[in-house]
């Protein structure tokens, strides 16, 4: 580490964003968890909204179905 | 290799002149030159840092995962290029491979980027050296004959002459300069729409980005891009006319800021098909890359294989303000592939700092470090260069030929730039040959030719990110793990060239940390074998076309010399607050300001 001469810190040193024990939002399984966004990579109108969504989907079934986000 | 020599004993009248600090994006960035105005030279030359900043210190210890948010801020233009690379170093580090659809979303932000940074230092920055008031302040003569000189491609940019053209880049009055500020805000609209948020990225992570793609995603950025590629047809057209007319009118300016041709570019935009991010295949998926990496030495592509180029980085001290760290511990012995790893790699490299006295003969002289690559063939340290970013891409790209695309071919010798009809301007096809020097002139020709490359590459992957979405497949993020043992590495290009992220995570935290831009590459003082960095490299011996005397000399030339690179320190060294600085802590309230007008 450096040795040079440091001032006393203002501040307490920050704690890593990551507490041990707590969830984390990239862990594997989220997606799958997620409501609309299925296995295949495709997505429903149900990761949109939650209201009514299959008045949401294409009528089409061979259109992408391309919801807001 | 050059090596620093003494003064030669026969020169002339010789003058210390200096420049510190460098203006133009970088405050701290400091030229120290003896001139000899008799033989009208650059005798000596040597290239100074006076900033810390301790990215690599500060870094221990943290979350992984904050990695490309913290490292953002290394700089203030170029923040997402950082991002990007902490990610692809994380995604390795991970062992998780973003969608296709998120790939293609960053390489749209990246290609905006380029877009953006290089039309903005160019045309707002550089061509101010390059300006009417400019010339008319160094050259007067030559101004005279670019009154008289026919601009070539005046049916394109309609500039009748080489002089109209150099007016349009004065500043705050010209048109190209206007121009080009409207240009870059477009740019930085693009980049928004893909990563969140400019200059800091909001919606890059590791395993993918936080972009909702969507048709109107992509046709918002289309738009723009289309009104860029009518600028930047002109553009290119313009800056050809003025570069050649330098080589006419000023025989012999192509030793301005020339030196060896060592050009070294690490890669970018990731082909989603190939790119796994694991470190075993690494060559496989580099060689996919759509701006191909590797080593050009003497005009000979030694390698582009990333691997290679991985192992043979090497971080030399000699006139830098830090303590070696032969004695300090070694991260990684060995890569994934079993290879060695030097302990002068930025893997096992421990930043330790000694602020000290600045002592230009023979001392220490600058807070960068001195990169190097390291030439199996030879045993050499070669001090590479980026050409400013652009040249070191084109040269590799074109020399590799493996960039085949339908906007963007590369041939062997040239690299072929197919650009389509836009509302103000016909299709047009541009090719960049490989030049015959690494010199100022070529550093800036380079650079407006890699925005057309990236703006015609932003056209390929519009194509592919709309199929995706044509097809549903809107995922753009993969979940991952964090290990509590990995390392990895990110290789990507900043603007203005290389650029390195390497990572060590111990315990689920960092353990070591080291980004490596571009521009303690140029900018790094001579190395311990003797070595001058590339700045001083180029300027050193490079002769003085300006026409003013000692007293009111301006040294354009060498300015020129420098700023081809696109000098940008703040990302150089990893802040020091000299002695009688006092940090107060200022309470500003938010709320109650406008209640009082």
């Amino acid at each position: 580490m450096p040795r040079i001469k440091l001032g006393k810190p203002q501040v307490s040193p920050d704690l890593p964003a990551h507490t041990p024990g707590i969830n984390q939002g990239n862990a594997k399984g989220n997606y799958a968890k997620m409501a609309g966004h299925n296995p295949d990579g495709t997505s429903t109108a149900l990761r949109s909204t939650g209201i009514n969504p299959k008045a949401h989907d294409p009528i089409d079934p061979s259109m992408p179905n391309l919801s807001p986000g | 290799m050059a090596v620093r020599e003494s003064v030669r004993p026969e020169a002339g009248r010789l003058v210390d002149m200096a420049w510190d600090p460098i203006t133009r994006i970088v405050g701290n960035l400091g030229i120290y030159t003896k001139i000899d105005f008799d033989n009208r030279e650059v005798v000596s030359c040597k290239s100074t840092s006076s900033l810390f900043r301790g990215y690599s210190v500060f870094m221990k210890g943290k979350d992984p995962r904050d990695a490309h948010f913290i490292t953002s801020r290394i700089c203030g233009i170029c923040g997402d290029n950082h991002a990007v690379c902490s990610c692809y170093a994380q995604q390795m580090a991970y062992g998780v491979k973003p969608p296709p659809l998120g790939e293609w979303i960053v390489n749209l932000g990246e290609a905006a980027e380029y877009i953006f940074d290089h039309i903005i230092f160019q045309d707002n920055l550089v061509f101010v050296d390059f300006c009417e008031q400019m010339v008319r302040e160094t050259n007067p003569s030559l101004l005279e004959r670019a009154e008289k000189t026919e601009a070539r491609h005046a049916d394109l940019h309609g500039y009748r002459t080489i002089a109209d053209i150099m007016r349009s880049y004065n500043p705050f009055t010209g048109e190209t300069y206007k121009e080009a500020l409207l240009m870059s805000r477009i740019g930085r609209e693009m980049i928004c729409l893909m990563e969140g948020r400019h200059v800091h990225p909001s919606t890059i992570y590791p395993g993918g980005v936080g972009t909702v793609a969507t048709p109107t995603l992509f046709t918002d950025y289309l738009s723009r891009l289309l009104r860029c590629l009518d600028f930047i047809k002109k553009a290119v057209a313009m800056n050809d006319d003025v570069f050649d007319f330098f080589y006419e009118a000023l025989p012999g300016y192509e030793e301005v800021g020339r030196r060896r041709i060592l050009l070294g570019c690490w890669g970018a935009f990731n082909n989603p098909e190939h790119c796994t991010y694991e470190y075993r295949t690494m060559d496989d998926w580099g060689n996919e890359m759509f701006v191909t990496p590797g080593v050009v030495v003497d005009g000979e592509l030694l390698t582009t294989n990333l691997v290679d180029i991985n192992l043979g980085i090497r971080i030399l001290l000699g006139s830098s303000y830090y303590e070696d760290w032969v004695n300090e511990e070694t991260f990684v012995a060995q890569d994934p592939l079993g290879n060695p790893v030097d302990k002068r790699h930025p893997w096992n490299q421990t930043t330790i700092p000694k602020p000290q006295k600045r002592d230009l003969e023979g001392g220490n002289y600058s807070w960068v470090m001195s990169p190097r690559w390291y030439d199996k063939r030879t045993e050499q340290h070669l001090a590479l260069d980026t050409g400013g970013g652009a040249l070191a891409r084109l040269w590799v790209t074109a020399l590799a030929n493996k960039v085949k695309t339908p906007y963007v071919q590369a041939t062997g010798q040239s690299v072929l730039i197919n650009l389509p009809k836009t509302p103000n301007t016909a299709e047009q096809t541009l090719e960049w040959k490989v030049p015959q020097w690494s010199n100022a002139i070529e550093r800036d020709r380079a650079r407006i030719y890699f925005v057309a490359y990236s703006a015609a590459m932003a056209l390929h992957f519009l194509d592919q990110g709309l199929a995706e979405v044509r097809a549903g497949r809107t995922k753009v993020f993969e979940d991952f793990d964090v290990p509590d043992e990995a390392i990895g590495c990110g290789f990507h290009e900043a603007v203005r060239g290389v650029l390195s992220h390497h990572l060590v995570i111990r315990d689920g935290k960092i353990a070591n940390y080291h980004p490596y831009p571009p521009t303690p590459w140029n900018g790094s003082p001579t190395d311990s074998f003797g070595t001058p960095g590339p700045y001083e490299d180029a300027v050193m011996g490079q002769p003085i076309f300006e026409e003013n005397d000692q007293d009111s000399f301006r040294g354009i030339d060498i300015m020129r010399a420098v700023r081809s690179f696109d000098p940008c320190l703040p990302c150089g060294v990893h802040m020091y607050l000299g002695k009688g600085k006092t940090l107060r802590t200022v309470h500003s309230p938010m709320f109650g300001e406008h209640g009082q007008g």
